[in-house]
């Protein structure tokens, strides 16, 4: 017999990407475009509530999906930005994209960072090259409360100073009285006047409170070891360091497989986790 | 559950009587093995299979399958569509049936997947009791038993079947299409001594005494490299895998580059690709990484999270593997730190 197939529709589908405007495209580096977007559904735009550390889905049709993180802070509301470098297929075809355009989000997926616990504490950011994306919207959202912090220190290393991310805006909070930002580039230009070396250098300059601190790093796999050391050697507790781990989070919804980290899936129990978890993940550092 | 007797001999006629609703796909004989696939015809279900080559999983999530299709020029999602067709899967083992309760914890727990559920929701399930393969090794998991995710499970008491009937969906179909008397004591003792009888019948034990701390104290020994070597990365273990739910997803242009289809396909943690990220990184470089991983999310990672191995003894992975990989010999392989 033949058997009838009824083309039923989809009620909630968690693979339908939203469609999202581009409005605002700004040249970071020759390789990071900082990009602001908009949900165009306003049903969609409004239940897009996220915490700092979250991704979304990029969803380009006829070229495919790439996770990004978010850049933007919660505390900013009816836009999303994504800071992308030109590296894949997705992100290459997002650098071709022009104010206007129409891409496609998944998400939010994935833990962020533990803002609320973080309230009422100093705070230690650490980022290497791209990893300050994701770190941007934790900054921007303590900016955005800065009162309920402590001390906010950011350390951000770079390999040269054309690949310093968000450079113009952090030039300028050089000189804030209540953000400590020390940047850093491994190989200086004669232009360069900031520090010079790896970020983990920047420790012997910074005073931790150990009883009060959160720490937060993102950066290549490689780092992640080095500055969890110098963290752990100002007596920081493993479960106040948090980690932003990058893996091939496909589908965003702990079903595809492909961001595995150890006995977790990076996106729904990361990205972030903290250094205690961490520990106990297999092929996590 | 309750329980009703059913003649062996009138099986063709509750398959003819589903038939008129229902698409059946039942185990048939294809060359010197079985598949399940659509009967044609109601004597061509083989209730006396082994194994069959490929698992049941492709007739809720399926090799490949379109999710939407979509416009290029403003990223907008045309259609998409979930197949509702009602199905009976006629004739699955209890390691098949088990493997359908793993596969739901995934596609059907937190943020249900449609297209997996669509052809759940329409799909009855009745299963059938087996004798020990070559292979098998369900007893090793207590996938050897199955009490849920069936409509109608039939255990071979000789010339009758003792039905476990699940669902109000099974009661219905064994009321309308056979005649059926209740079980006597009589019955459910021949249904124990058919349980002893196969419960005695396994022969490749495998001690699963704990696992999940082996394969953390033993994440750097060198049995993966071992194992590494000899693995041909082809990905046939995770092919034949009732529980391997991992997925790729592309996208195919039509012709005229205007629109497309979003394409959803297995995919292999196997593959040199899979854990592969920007910037030339690969999380799993070496093919030991790779065979370590599978076996570590089977049996530590999946348990983790739902309390249950992702694995359910099928013996498929080791009839299909050329490099003759496999869990009972992987986990020996934990246990003594030799490769046999």
């Amino acid at each position: 017999m033949t058997v009838p197939t009824y083309a039923a529709p989809v009620a909630a589908n968690p693979y339908r990407p939203s469609p999202a405007r581009i409005t605002s495209i700004i040249d970071l580096t020759p390789q990071e475009k900082l990009f602001e977007l908009r949900l165009i559904d306003d049903a969609a735009r409004e239940a897009f509530d996220f915490e700092s550390g979250q991704f979304v889905e990029l969803s380009i049709f006829g070229v495919g999906e790439a996770p990004i993180s978010i850049s933007s802070a919660p505390s900013k509301q009816g836009f999303i930005e994504l800071c992308i470098r030109d590296s894949g297929d997705v992100t290459g075809a997002m650098h071709k994209k022009r104010c206007g355009d129409i891409v496609g989000l998944r998400g939010p997926f994935g833990r962020g960072f533990p803002f609320a616990d973080m309230k009422g504490h100093d705070i230690l950011l650490v980022a290497g090259g791209l990893g300050i994306a994701p770190l941007k919207s934790l900054i921007n959202h303590i900016h955005d409360d800065r009162h309920e912090f402590g001390k906010v220190t950011i350390l951000y290393g770079s390999r040269t100073p054309s690949e310093v991310l968000f450079r113009r805006q952090f030039d300028m909070w050089q000189h804030r009285e209540d953000f400590d930002l020390i940047l850093t580039v491994d190989q200086p230009d004669e232009t360069w006047t900031g520090e010079t070396g790896l970020v983990t250098k920047l420790f012997d300059k910074v005073d931790v409170d150990p009883a009060s601190t959160y720490g937060a790093i993102c950066g290549p796999p490689v780092m992640y070891k080095y500055v969890i050391a110098e963290m752990r050697k100002k007596a920081m507790d493993a479960d106040r360091i948090y980690v932003s781990f990058e893996r091939r989070m496909k589908c965003g919804i702990g079903k595809c497989g492909h961001c595995g980290v150890g006995h977790q899936y990076a996106c729904i129990d990361g990205p972030v986790f903290n250094y205690w978890e961490a520990m106990n993940l297999q092929e996590a550092i | 559950m309750f329980f009703r007797v059913i003649p062996k001999s009138v099986i063709p006629d509750l398959v003819r009587g589903l038939a008129e609703q229902y698409e059946v796909v039942g185990p048939v004989a294809k060359g010197e093995t079985f598949v399940y696939a659509p009967l044609a015809d109601a004597a061509d279900l083989r209730l006396d299979y082994d194994t069959t080559a490929l698992p049941a999983k492709r007739w809720f999530f399926p090799e490949s399958e379109a999710l939407m299709r979509f416009r290029v020029s403003d990223n907008a999602v045309v259609s998409e569509s979930l197949d509702t067709a009602p199905r009976v899967l006629f004739g699955l083992h209890p390691c098949d049936v088990n493997s359908l309760l793993l596969m739901d914890n995934v596609f059907l727990g937190e943020t249900p997947d449609p297209y997996y559920k669509a052809r759940r929701d329409n799909t009855l399930v009745v299963g059938v009791s087996c004798t020990p393969g070559e292979y098998c090794f369900c007893d090793a998991w207590g996938t050897d038993e199955t009490h849920w995710g069936f409509d109608i499970f039939l255990s071979d008491i000789g010339d009758d079947y003792y039905a476990s009937i699940r669902s109000v969906m099974g009661a219905d179909l064994v009321d309308r299409y056979v005649p059926c008397r209740a079980i006597t004591d009589e019955d459910t003792a021949a249904f124990q001594r058919r349980t002893a009888e196969f419960k005695a019948a396994f022969t490749n034990g495998v001690d699963t005494s704990q696992l999940p701390v082996l394969l953390d104290a033993k994440f750097d020994s060198e049995i993966w490299d071992k194992l590494g070597e000899k693995c041909l990365g082809c990905g046939a273990c995770s092919m034949v895998c009732p529980t391997c739910y991992c997925f790729d997803v592309h996208d195919e242009l039509d012709a005229d580059q205007l629109g497309g289809t979003r394409v959803r396909t297995w995919d292999s943690c196997q593959f040199k690709q899979f854990a592969a990220v920007a910037h030339g990184q690969n999380f799993r470089d070496t093919r030991a990484a790779r065979v370590k991983y599978r076996y570590y999310h089977k049996q530590w990672g999946y348990l983790s999270k739902f309390e249950r191995v992702l694995c359910v003894g099928c013996g498929r992975c080791t009839r299909a593997c050329k490099a003759e990989i496999n869990p009972p010999r992987v986990v020996r392989a934990l246990q003594t730190g030799v490769v046999d």
